[in-house]
């Protein structure tokens, strides 16, 4: 009996405990959706993610032209700029795969006489890339360029023109769909000793080209500024704690006005993640090989600008409630919430276009962006 | 001629909303005076003691201290507060804790130091001073939270129940440190509802009810302006009563003891018994109570409950 009189005492307390309830209840089932929303492609849709892309010719003859023709028409790919793609400069597109506003840019190019295909390119992004350069090499093949004196494909180094290349049976189809739907390439071209069309295909990564573990940095970043945000709403709580037990009414009573106190804390709060993200950096240079000291000074501002922020939403969550327990209800919402979306927790790119805009909206995607883009600089 | 008071409140009035927490509140505090500051729940002490450390701005009325208007331009190095919670960081010790209010108070280097060992002495916890507040007793931490509002050596000092909760040597050291402040010229304004602390520990009783001052004076002219001086005499008697006695004035019938007012005990209460014998009965117990200031508090503020 009595065990079931403390039974009932815990289930009134829960009933009465509004931010318990959300945390028990609504907590898990925003984050099983958001999960699911972005593992299974949207809300019941199953389809593949567009790759945002923009095409740049910088050679602009017949056969370039039928090659960005062909690309334009894969169903796979998103194209920023429909109309001429000769007029956009290769520093502009490196501007917007930096700047994140399209994923990659398909640069046709020449290289020693002959044509080839630079993929300007985030290489923490582990799918989209390799995606695309799938997706080219098929257009390379089906548009058979190698028939145009542009392009040699008979005489291309490292490759034995006596063997048609085996990566074609694993090239896209011309709808674009991935490696379960691919197609061989014209016949014509396999009775050919031609050159794999992939080797003309190169990722060059415009954030970090050379740098040694971008995927590592990036989540690095991610995980940092997660840590921030609960760091920064601990932060806050200790104002609301000072607040419950008058401790605040005494500092108030002294010199200290709220001015000095809010800002004093806001101090506090970002040097102190600025050196949790600096220690997590450093035990990633040193335990997984990023490379901190070579980009030291893009590290260090982008990293004070994160923490200062992050600390000042801290603050600003604090002010939207009356005690500790609110605080901690609210900012395990909020910031597991912004990192699933943000890119704490799971790469953007693997989400689908409408989670990756959403994602913008949350302190994470500028965060992990800011940082990466500092260290990267 | 008496010296200009410490403190004057003048007529202080504020609102909250529909609410009037004080309405036209004045008294004065004298330099080294020991006023307490009682009144049921809601009658508007708490607001007069953020008023008077600066947390609350009056809506009218003045409150000067040594005739600086600090309603307007808060004098923070002449006041100390001690709220009622024990508003330390308990994971500092009691030397930091010492420090850190002390640096915001404005206390310097050597100052602050000796500031600091002469706190550790005065609250008797010296050979504590290294240890975390979160593992002293309650009357340990009162004893801290005391000392932190009293550093910057306050001319004023505002203590908002300092001895909840504690047990009766910790209250009796708490009061005796608040009477060392006192003989050394701080005033000292207690808000309490310990009725027994206020009328022996204190110089002047003030009571509030419903934002006003009820009752300003010593506990001598409390009592004469209320319930008046008359001892309660009470005797118990050998067998319940018949009849009341002296022209059915006195006692009443089937009780066992007889009930009454008298001004002089060593005259009348002789007189008393005597008249009581003579009704023939044997008086067994003699119990005589001298009205306390919770008489008169109850007088003047009734026996209702303020929870609302």
């Amino acid at each position: 009996m009595i065990t079931w009189h403390v039974f009932q005492l815990h289930v009134r307390r829960l009933l009465q405990n509004r931010s318990e309830l959300m945390l028990t209840f609504v907590v898990p089932i925003a984050f099983f959706s958001i999960f699911a929303v972005i593992f299974g492609g949207g809300v019941g849709s199953g389809s593949t993610p567009k790759i945002k892309v923009a095409v740049i010719d910088e050679v602009d003859t017949e056969s370039s032209r039928r090659l960005v023709q062909s690309i334009r028409e894969t169903p796979s790919l998103r194209l920023m700029r429909d109309d001429a793609p000769a007029s956009v400069a290769r520093t502009q597109a490196e501007h917007w795969v930096r700047g994140g506003s399209i994923t990659l840019a398909i640069v046709v190019t020449q290289k020693d006489s002959r044509l080839a295909i630079d993929l300007l390119a985030d290489s923490s992004d582990q799918v989209a890339p390799q995606v695309t350069s799938a997706i080219v090499t098929r257009c390379l093949a089906a548009t058979g360029i190698h028939d145009n004196t542009d392009i040699d494909f008979r005489n291309t180094a490292g490759v034995d023109p006596a063997s048609p290349p085996e990566r074609f049976a694993a090239l896209p189809s011309a709808d674009g769909s991935m490696p379960g739907g691919m197609i061989a390439p014209p016949r014509s071209m396999l009775q050919t000793p031609l050159v794999d069309p992939q080797t003309l295909v190169n990722i060059v990564d415009v954030l970090g080209e050379g740098k040694s573990s971008p995927v590592i940095s990036m989540y690095a970043a991610g995980i940092a500024v997660m840590f921030l945000l609960f760091g920064a709403s601990g932060g806050g709580g200790a104002l609301l704690e000072e607040r419950e037990n008058s401790t605040l009414d005494r500092l108030l009573s002294t010199r200290v006005t709220m001015d000095h106190l809010l800002l004093g804390k806001w101090f506090y709060q970002s040097a102190l993640g600025m050196v949790q993200v600096s220690v997590m950096f450093i035990w990633a240079q040193v335990v997984f090989g990023v490379d901190l000291v070579g980009h030291l000074d893009g590290f260090i501002v982008m990293t004070v600008v994160t923490a200062a922020t992050a600390a000042a939403l801290g603050l600003m969550l604090a002010t939207l409630c009356k005690t500790r327990g609110q605080l901690n209800g609210l900012s395990v919402v909020i910031v597991l919430s912004m990192s699933a979306l943000g890119g704490s927790m799971v790469p953007r790119y693997l989400m689908s276009e409408g989670l990756r805009e959403a994602g913008l909206w949350t302190f994470n995607a500028w965060g992990v962006g800011w940082i990466r883009q500092g260290f990267l600089a | 001629m008496p010296p200009p008071p410490l403190l004057e409140i003048d007529n202080l009035c504020k609102s909250f909303g529909k609410l009037n927490a004080l309405q036209g509140v004045s008294f004065s505090l004298q330099r080294g005076e020991r006023l307490a500051f009682l009144g049921p729940n809601g009658a508007g002490k708490t607001t007069l003691i953020r008023s008077l450390s600066g947390r609350c701005k009056p809506d009218r009325g003045s409150i000067r201290l040594m005739g600086m208007r600090i309603d307007r331009h808060p004098s923070h190095s002449q006041i100390g507060l001690v709220p009622q919670d024990i508003a330390l960081y308990p994971d500092l010790t009691t030397r930091q804790n010492l420090e850190t209010f002390g640096r915001f108070h404005g206390l310097r280097r050597r100052e602050l130091r000796h500031r600091v060992d002469w706190a550790l002495r005065w609250t008797g916890l010296a050979d504590r001073a290294n240890f975390k507040v979160a593992g002293f007793s309650g009357g340990m931490k009162r004893r801290v939270n005391l000392a932190c509002g009293v550093l910057h050596q306050p001319s004023l000092l505002l203590l908002d129940e300092p001895t909840v909760g504690v047990d009766p040597q910790s209250r009796h050291k708490i009061f005796e440190m608040l009477d060392e402040l006192a003989s050394d010229g701080t005033a000292i304004l207690l808000a309490t509802h310990h009725l027994d602390e206020a009328q022996q520990r204190s110089d002047r009783i003030v009571i509030m009810d419903h934002g006003k001052v009820i009752a300003d004076g010593n506990i001598e002219s409390l009592i004469r302006g209320t319930v008046g001086p008359q001892r309660m005499v009470r005797l118990r008697v050998d067998r319940p009563l018949t009849q009341a006695l002296v022209g059915r004035t006195l006692g009443k019938a089937g009780q066992q003891h007889v009930v009454t007012r008298i001004d002089q005990v060593s005259t009348q209460l002789p007189q008393l018994i005597q008249t009581v014998r003579q009704h023939g009965y044997d008086v067994q117990d003699v119990q005589v109570h001298a009205p306390s200031l919770h008489d008169v508090f109850l007088h003047l503020t009734g026996t209702e409950l303020r929870d609302s």
